[in-house]
């Protein structure tokens, strides 16, 4: 297994929200000046659309806690992020965009357009979700 | 995220958010967009150059926004989106519904 620079960060949500994932993916970029502009608008756009979902759909009342790792490749980026909410409910299945008036849905559509690899899996108490994107492909 | 909002011409009010519009404004601007049409005012444009990132929530805003406005007799129009924001509108499609236009002056015509 191969290793890159990994940048990691523990969240509550509230009140950490889908800012906090802004300001370490500053840290990331700040660090990575190798990665694309194309590449940090993609990636940037679907780890926020992640964790949005996360801190979104995944609170049964008591918040989410959540660990983020981001972690930066020759080849690729990927994020790994683990939250103790409620078992994720989506469809990796594609299908697409929702009708075009809806006002939501698009978040998981979304992901998939912009990232290379969108993985989710649950693990005792936790949700496991991972993206990842191929450098320099756009 | 701050928002100003006012008239540039006769009835056609502008909205001008600054920051990121993502789940933690997005409502916000929804209630603005609904009580500037309340308000007599259903052409609408919002003027996009100073959001820097949009995420589906804001997406959603937008269409909500759209939907109040047509209601009313009247539309929504949007300015000026940086690449991230160009960049979202066309993976969702959502630029085939929600016209773009150079600035918020051009958006109903002579400005």
């Amino acid at each position: 297994m191969d290793s890159g620079t990994q940048f990691t960060l523990a969240m509550s949500a509230p009140p950490d929200d889908v800012d906090t994932v802004h300001a370490l993916l500053q840290e990331v970029w700040s660090n990575s000046p190798a990665v694309s502009a194309t590449d940090r608008v993609c990636f940037e756009t679907a780890l926020i659309e992640l964790a949005g979902n996360v801190i979104q759909h995944a609170d049964a009342g008591t918040g989410v806690s959540c660990t983020l790792t981001v972690e930066v490749f020759g080849d690729r980026i990927e994020a790994r992020l683990s939250d103790t909410g409620e078992p994720g409910q989506f469809h990796l299945v594609p299908g697409g965009m929702p009708h075009e008036l809806a006002e939501s849905g698009r978040g998981i559509p979304l992901i998939e357009a912009l990232v290379d690899e969108l993985h989710y899996d649950r693990s005792g108490s936790l949700n496991l979700w991972r993206i990842s994107r191929r450098l320099g492909t756009a | 995220m701050e928002f100003t909002s006012g008239e540039i011409a006769d009835g056609i009010a502008v909205v001008r958010p600054t920051g990121r519009l993502n789940m933690v404004s997005a409502g916000r601007l929804r209630e603005l967009i609904t009580s500037t049409v309340a308000g007599g005012r259903s052409r609408v444009v919002v003027d996009l150059t100073g959001v820097e990132f949009i995420d589906s929530s804001g997406l959603g805003a937008l269409i909500s926004g759209l939907k109040t406005a047509r209601q009313a007799g009247g539309d929504l129009r949007i300015a000026a989106p940086n690449e991230q924001v160009s960049l979202v509108l066309r993976l969702t499609n959502m630029d085939r519904v929600l016209p773009v236009y150079a600035s918020a002056e051009t958006a109903y015509g002579n400005g």
